[in-house]
């Protein structure tokens, strides 16, 4: 049977972690250390090396979850963790120094494989930090001449993970039926 | 000369246990061992992560005990600080083994000159002085928080759904392709139109307003995109669905706000976001029609994709979006892809339109280009079908 993965992906701190929990059949083993430094100042543990969780579908099958580490240090590993992958979830944190430079170094790195499949960019902590709106994200995307979705989204409701993964599977086939 | 015999000696900053082991293995196997990694004191050359809150004041106290030791930075960024070498992540071999190179032969020529002393005014502070570099400055506003209809995630309508709480229009069968052309409406009939330009005005004016009618009134923030409104989605649904052209126009104005009234102590979960706000009013109002302003042989294009998790998803939106977002389209043409109910392509294009999104595609060579009628399906569809179906469940 064929291994089907979608790829978290984001800086320290934006959920991706929660992210997975929320969409997750069973609890994901996390891999979380004590963090360090920039990860100190955002939460008490980081991810060091990556999250995993499932979905289980009808006949079996199973749509794995994988987020890479936060720390975005190596992009070696990465290469390894997308082999595979149907698509990316981009989790941007909006209380970040500037959540633009960010979101252009992930669209960066997975640039072959967000070729291949595709991308839907989830922006956290809007209720704490307001801006950039997701109107100034699209204007920085547009400046890139990409059209992509990107949602505001709590990565603790299932709701708004689940329409970024469904928004996700669209861009893949806008011919998928409800 | 073989650099694995004679490693430069790095100490690692800002980066915590794994990852440290991490760059341990990275520097011995994909660069060869040219660097090893040992304790700080004995190190020839330090290595820092640059984006860690709290780095720069890390930086610039071994600067101080270390004045003539190279510098290594990975940063996401284009590093522009004298006496430090920027490696720009993701970290490339080939780059790390420059940078390395480079730090090596500082490090020669600095071993030929004596130390300066801790007073030395040559030496320059090499970062910001910020506790904090990586965190930009915002206030935790507990209020936004509490606005908890504006953070309110999607409700997301499927067809079963639809009639009983968008509505429809008596004596008109939308889905008719023969009564297309009556199944349009104008906004301007309707409350959406008087929001839509109360909002206008706001925005422009960069005002708080407030628009007034024989119904509750509707407050406009617009600096922070929000309106505030005393009334529930029951009564706001009943409103917006009425034609209103003929019967409340003259009573309806929209005025500024005193700077009293707006300061007034506000309900927090009465808080809507304007855009959210107005999707929904222009949803009630189309009723599974079309704005009058569309050329219904004409293509639409989507400018980009709605912020879907805070607004009303009317079934089939998610889809219509990714297709159109591929380039402009008819919105019979649309339907026919999808193979939906028309109805279901012009509630969506109605709320796209209100907020500005969609629009008429003018170019010429938009209305020559032949319009397939048929997607090419992805490889793993059915996988991706029942993974929809699971999300959906």
């Amino acid at each position: 049977m064929s291994q089907y993965k979608i790829i978290f992906t984001g800086p320290v701190g934006a959920g991706k972690t929660t992210a997975i929990h929320s969409i997750s059949d069973l609890p994901p083993i996390k891999t979380d250390a004590a963090a360090s430094d920039m990860a100190k100042s955002k939460k008490s543990a980081t991810t060091v090396a990556m999250d995993y969780g499932v979905m289980n579908l009808p006949g079996g099958e199973k749509l794995h979850l994988y987020g890479t580490p936060g720390q975005e240090r190596f992009d070696f590993m990465w290469d390894i963790l997308v082999t595979g992958g149907i698509g990316l979830v981009l989790l941007l944190d909006n209380t970040r120094a500037d959540p633009f430079v960010d979101m252009k170094f992930f669209l960066d790195a997975f640039n072959k494989f967000i070729g291949d499949t595709a991308v839907a960019i989830g922006v956290t902590q809007m209720d704490v930090s307001a801006k950039p709106t997701i109107d100034d994200y699209q204007v920085q995307l547009s400046g890139m001449g990409l059209k992509l979705p990107v949602f505001a989204v709590d990565a603790r409701v299932r709701n708004d993970i689940s329409i970024l993964i469904q928004s996700l599977l669209y861009s893949l086939d806008p011919g998928l039926e409800e | 000369m073989d650099k694995s015999k004679n490693p430069l000696k790095v100490a690692l900053h800002g980066m915590e246990e794994r990852t440290s082991k991490t760059m341990v293995m990275y520097l011995q196997g994909p660069c060869r061992g040219a660097a090893v990694v040992v304790n700080d004191s004995d190190a020839d050359v330090d290595v820092f992560d640059a984006d860690v809150a709290g780095i720069g004041k890390l930086m610039d106290e071994h600067r101080a005990r270390k004045p003539r030791r190279p510098i290594i930075a990975l940063s996401l960024r284009d590093g522009t600080l004298d006496h430090v070498f920027y490696v720009k992540k993701p970290v490339k071999t080939d780059d790390m083994l420059a940078t390395l190179d480079k730090a090596s032969a500082l490090l020669k020529k600095n071993q030929s000159v004596s130390a300066p002393t801790a007073k030395d005014s040559s030496v320059q502070p090499i970062v910001e002085k910020s506790e904090n570099a990586n965190l930009k400055s915002f206030v935790l506003d507990n209020d936004e928080r509490k606005k908890t209809a504006k953070h309110q995630a999607a409700m997301q309508l499927n067809e079963k759904g639809f009639n009983a709480f968008i509505g429809n229009v008596a004596g008109i069968d939308v889905n008719d392709p023969k009564q297309f052309a009556a199944a349009r409406y104008n906004p301007k009939d309707y409350f959406q139109g008087h929001v839509e330009s109360a909002f206008k005005i706001s925005r422009e004016q960069g005002e708080i307003m407030q628009l007034n009618s024989s119904w509750s009134p509707v407050i406009i923030f617009p600096h922070n995109n929000e309106i505030w409104l005393d009334a529930d989605d029951k009564q706001l649904r009943a409103f917006s669905g009425l034609v209103i052209a003929n019967t409340l126009d003259g009573k309806i104005s929209t005025t500024p706000l005193t700077f009293e009234s707006s300061s007034l102590s506000r309900s927090l979960d009465k808080f809507h976001s304007m855009d959210a706000f107005l999707w929904k009013v222009a949803c009630w109002a189309s009723k599974g029609r079309y704005p009058i302003s569309i050329d219904l042989s004409q293509p639409v294009y989507l400018k980009n994709w709605p912020n879907f998790t805070r607004l009303l998803i009317t079934p089939h939106a998610l889809r219509i979006s990714a297709l159109l977002i591929r380039g402009p389209r008819t919105l019979a043409n649309v339907a026919e892809v999808l193979n939906i109910k028309p109805q279901y392509v012009f509630v969506f294009i109605s709320a796209a339109y209100a907020l500005g999104l969609t629009g008429q595609a003018r170019r010429e060579s938009d209305a020559l280009l032949v319009q397939s009628t048929e997607i090419k399906a992805n490889k793993n569809k059915g996988f991706l079908s029942r993974i929809m179906s699971k999300l959906r469940s």
